[in-house]
């Protein structure tokens, strides 16, 4: 039995939103085992979440209505792009034609824009540091994250990302090309800049490092546990934009059934797992760059978007 | 005739640079060093005659091929070699160096030898291959006074110098694999092969090769703005060396760059080549007018006057035709004559007043009256003055252009020509004409050393300069049409 | 021709070995460390060397492998070995960057390389499969030159300048194997044995540089203007 378009992107989007928690975990007990300590479950960002929606909120008063609506923003975004991208299926559903590739980037910088301006919002000091820093890594990742998405679009000829899944998957030749292995590694480097692991690192809570954090300290209760949500929502769309469209096409529902959207379901988690201990490896081997460093491993980013796209002409 | 010629060429140096290396005796050195340079000297004008009576010689299974052009720079470079050796054993018995004279002179006769080779080889990759030995070789020749100023020139001179001519490589590859549409994968690079293809390699890149190649060997050469090696490494190097480097390795240089404007000629990228060259001609010659002007340091003027004669060259050969090419074959000759005297007396100068500094020189005509007055006169004769040499053949240069479509070339040479006479001489004015009561100076050895090679090259700068010799301008006409038209 | 009778597979793996050189090039141009400049000059030499015998087994040309045995030797070998000799002898371990940071250099290689693809591309005259590996082996040539400069003119230690005329070689080395494999022989290894000789006049400059001028950054060699 083929589930209904609509019970499929509902699904998708609830996948999104129950399972993002679950990477995050997943990728901070991998750390601490990696680092030969315990480290806590995986489910634990479940109950912080849980946890916060039942506590109460206490905003500033500078705040304005952004302070609101800026959480909200931010989710509803988050909520918008599993729409565009492929995340169970193979086939393209009804709403995904509403963007395409550039159209996706677009959604979740806005999400990204709406809690750099909550962080301005309320006068703080380091609200003003974090949203600053946030908007300089993203001049320096905006440029590499076009030049990828130009990259595949010139490869797969199509601004789709299911086009480039179906590419990807027929064809293995293109699967080995070099321009698909610079794109690769150029959305890798973004990939770690974006989800803020090392050499960036800054959802720590000392003050000289912080970049998200220093965003989100005006926050508390249930508004903090949306924007918390809002940026595991992010990392997870940002794995499966890198795994379903760049590295790992395969494992995807074709037709729709629901043990065959179980199936993928288990095969993205699966795949997750296999980004998520090279992400925690890179991470584990390097140290933390100093801010105005940032600007190196953004310039390799580059420096692969541009490669790839050259060899997109090339072979 | 010719062939057996060449051998003894070749045997001379290499013979002394083995001599001088294994029996570490500086005598011996100094000596078996000047009786090679003399005899590659006696040798290589009837290697001239020779090849012009009977034609070009192969050798080696084709990898040599000795024509009149070779033969003509070889005998450039023979009377350079000789005057220097004769030089060198006055000068450098002043550096206190015995211990390590037999290296200098090895080194010496290996340079003299590689420059031999460059001239002869038919090969362009080969050719490259001897280029750049000559780099190596002469860089410890730079550096041999141990200095920090001499260390520092030595780097300067082979990075700039090897990064200049890899450049020279690729141009080499792109014209091969240019030919090798036309014969086949496989061939050997002659300039006879190089010739056949070039009309039928598809013109951009024929003409993104020979630029390449231009610029390659120009840094080897000197043309501006790739000359910023030069200053460094012909002032800071002892003053024999200085002259081989630029009365002699220059002029190799400026052979690969004739040979491969003569592979481009009649192409269809033939008219950019000869404006690109007399484009870096015009600029070299401007650049080092300029610069003479301001100099402050004798030996460093010596080293632009040769950036200004190459840029001269450059202009001939880009002005092309009869004219334009036997000009600077004869500047050639000229120029490694004068320049040599020009160093050797800038050598004895700066030994005997231990400065380098043209403001520290003064009434040199005291202490050398002979030889001072050579010095003046070579200095008139190298800014371009009649009767010497270099008029001529600037002279002839000028005629060239003025016959051709480059004009605004000729008129900014005449212009800037004006500039280099004015400024060369007032430094000469300053360290003669001063009236500035100078402390006698020491008695150096070795005077008739180092005094005679500058009688040896200034009579023939004179006589040359009132007599051109219908021998040679019929030479000449015979090498500017074998360049263009191809030999066998 | 070689080129004439290559087949897509073939172009790829060339391809492939071809860029991943390029990219190590700016791993060169990126890094702070001066040894791992001399690993990624290694790493290069090895994929070039294997280039080489691709070249060979797709064309049939025999004697380019014994090319590749060398050019492994002593472009993978000796030539690193010596390099981390000269280094050892150095006091120091770090390029410091005074004109232009790692990060800069390396928009600028990449901008220099899409340069380099628009003049190969303007040289070209083939088309089809052969044509994009001419313009795939004259981009990369072009642009390993043009790094090779950048190394050389932006960079301080002698030893980065070394690199960079290494850099150099090494890309007309490339192109080479793939535009012209059957050039004659002998000009292949006496080049070869060329570099080997010119590391070794590098190294002993750098000794007398140590010894005579105190230094051996170029910053601070300025006893020569003018």
């Amino acid at each position: 039995m083929i589930l209904p378009d609509i019970a499929l992107q509902t699904c998708q989007v609830l996948c999104v939103l129950l399972l993002a928690p679950l990477l995050q975990g997943f990728i901070l007990k991998t750390e601490e085992r990696v680092q030969r300590s315990r480290g806590p479950s995986p489910f634990q960002p479940y109950r912080d979440l849980w946890k916060l929606f039942h506590k109460e909120s206490v905003e500033p008063d500078s705040a304005s209505w952004i302070y609101w609506i800026a959480p909200i923003i931010a989710f509803t975004a988050m909520l918008i792009v599993p729409i565009l991208i492929p995340v169970l299926t193979d086939r393209p559903l009804p709403l995904s034609d509403m963007g395409d590739m550039l159209g996706g980037g677009m959604v979740l910088t806005l999400g990204s824009f709406a809690i750099v301006l909550a962080g301005l919002d309320s006068g703080n000091v380091y609200g003003g540091i974090g949203s600053s820093r946030a908007v300089m890594l993203g001049i320096l990742a905006e440029p590499t994250l076009i030049l990828v998405l130009v990259g595949i679009s010139l490869l797969a000829k199509a601004m789709l990302p299911f086009v480039v899944n179906h590419l990807l998957l027929g064809n293995i030749s293109t699967y080995f090309s070099p321009a698909h292995i610079f794109l690769v590694l150029g959305f890798f480097a973004l990939l770690l800049v974006e989800t803020d692991r090392l050499p960036i690192h800054s959802s720590t809570h000392i003050e000289i490092y912080m970049i998200d954090e220093a965003r989100v300290l005006e926050y508390s209760g249930p508004l903090l546990a949306l924007l918390k949500w809002a940026s595991m929502m992010k990392q997870f769309i940002l794995y499966t934009i890198f795994c379903n469209v760049f590295l790992l096409p395969w494992g995807m529902s074709q037709l729709g059934t629901p043990l065959g959207d179980l199936g993928s379901v288990a095969t993205l988690l699966l795949k997750f797992m296999l980004v998520a201990l090279a992400v925690v490896v890179v991470e584990t081997v390097q140290s933390r760059l100093r801010f105005y460093r940032y600007q190196e491993p953004l310039a390799a980013g580059f420096l692969f978007a541009v490669l790839a796209i050259i060899s997109t002409q090339l072979i | 005739m010719a062939y057996h010629l060449a051998i003894l060429l070749f045997a001379a140096p290499a013979l002394a640079a083995i001599v001088s290396l294994v029996f570490r005796s500086p005598r011996l050195a100094e000596y078996v060093t000047s009786a090679a340079a003399i005899t590659d000297l006696g040798v290589s004008v009837p290697m001239l005659v020779a090849i012009v009576r009977h034609g070009p010689v192969l050798a080696l299974h084709g990898y040599a091929q000795i024509d009149a052009l070779g033969a003509w720079v070889t005998i450039c470079i023979a009377v350079v070699y000789a005057l220097s050796s004769i030089y060198a054993i006055g000068y450098m018995r002043l550096l206190n160096e015995e211990v390590r004279l037999p290296l200098f002179y090895g080194l010496f006769s290996g340079f003299a030898f590689t420059m031999f080779a460059a001239c002869v080889l038919n090969n362009a990759g080969v050719f490259w291959i001897a280029i750049e030995l000559t780099t190596l070789i002469s860089t410890f020749l730079v550096g041999f006074e141990r200095e920090a100023e001499s260390t520092e020139a030595a780097w300067k001179y082979i990075v700039v110098v090897s990064s200049g001519i890899s450049l020279a490589l690729l141009g080499t590859v792109l014209f091969y694999w240019g030919g090798s549409f036309i014969l086949g994968p496989t061939y050997a690079m002659t300039w006879a092969a190089l010739h056949r293809s070039a009309s039928q390699v598809y013109t951009p890149l024929l003409t993104v090769s020979f630029l390449l190649v231009l610029v390659g060997y120009g840094t080897k050469a000197g043309l501006a703005p790739m000359h910023t090696w030069l200053p460094d490494a012909h002032s800071e190097s002892p003053a024999p060396v200085s002259a081989m480097l630029s009365g002699a390795l220059l002029n190799a240089s400026m052979l690969g760059i004739a040979r491969f404007l003569g592979v481009v000629d009649g192409t269809r990228t033939g008219r950019f080549a000869h404006s690109a060259v007399v484009g870096f001609g015009i600029f070299s010659f401007v650049v080092a007018a300029l610069f003479i002007v301001r100099q402050t340091d004798v030996k460093r003027l010596m080293a632009y006057s040769s950036v200004e004669h190459i840029g001269v060259q450059a202009l001939g050969l880009g002005f092309g035709g009869v004219l334009g090419v036997a000009g600077t074959l004869y500047h050639m000759l000229n120029h490694s004559l004068n320049k040599s005297l020009m160093f050797f007396g800038a050598g004895n100068v700066m030994r005997s007043y231990r400065t380098k500094e043209i403001g520290g020189i003064h009434s040199v005509l005291r202490r050398f009256p002979a030889t001072g007055t050579l010095w003046l006169l070579g200095a008139v004769g190298i800014a371009g003055a009649p009767p010497f040499a270099l008029f001529l053949s600037e002279f002839t240069i000028l005629r060239a252009g003025f016959a051709g479509r480059y004009r605004w070339a000729a008129v900014v040479f005449v212009v800037f020509l004006i500039v280099v006479f004015i400024g060369f001489l007032s430094h000469f004015r300053a360290m003669y004409f001063d009236d500035f009561v100078q402390a006698e100076g020491p008695k150096l050895s070795g005077l008739v050393w180092r005094a005679l090679p500058m009688w040896l090259a200034f009579v023939p700068l004179l006589v040359l300069g009132l007599w051109w010799p219908q021998h040679l301008w019929s030479i000449f006409a015979n090498i500017s049409s074998n360049l263009t038209g191809g030999t066998q | 021709m070689f080129l004439a009778r290559v087949n897509s597979l073939q172009a790829s793996i060339l391809s492939s070995l071809a860029i991943l050189s390029l990219l190590l090039a700016f791993v060169m141009l990126g890094s702070h460390w001066l040894r791992n400049y001399v690993y990624a000059f290694a790493a290069e030499s090895w994929l070039i060397a294997a280039l080489s015998a691709a070249v060979g087994y797709f064309g049939g040309y025999r004697e380019l492998y014994f090319i590749a045995a060398l050019t492994a030797l002593f472009r993978g070998l000796v030539l690193p070995w010596l390099l981390m000799r000269i280094i050892d002898r150095l006091q120091v371990k770090r390029e410091l960057h005074s004109v232009l940071q790692p990060s800069s250099s390396l928009v600028l290689g990449g901008l220099l390389v899409m340069f380099a693809f628009v003049i190969a591309n303007h040289m070209n005259r083939q088309s089809g499969t052969a044509g994009s590996v001419v313009v795939l082996a004259l981009t990369i040539m072009l642009s390993m030159k043009f790094i090779g400069f950048l190394m050389l003119s932006v960079r301080d230690e002698a030893v980065s300048q070394i690199l960079g005329l290494l850099v150099l070689e090494n890309g007309i080395f490339l192109g080479s194997q793939i535009l012209v494999p059957g050039m004659p022989m002998l000009i292949e290894i006496v080049i070869l044995f060329d570099l080997l000789i010119v590391v070794a006049c590098f190294g002993m400059l750098v000794r007398f540089l140590l010894v005579h001028a105190g230094t051996t950054s170029s910053r601070q060699l300025q006893r020569l203007v003018g």
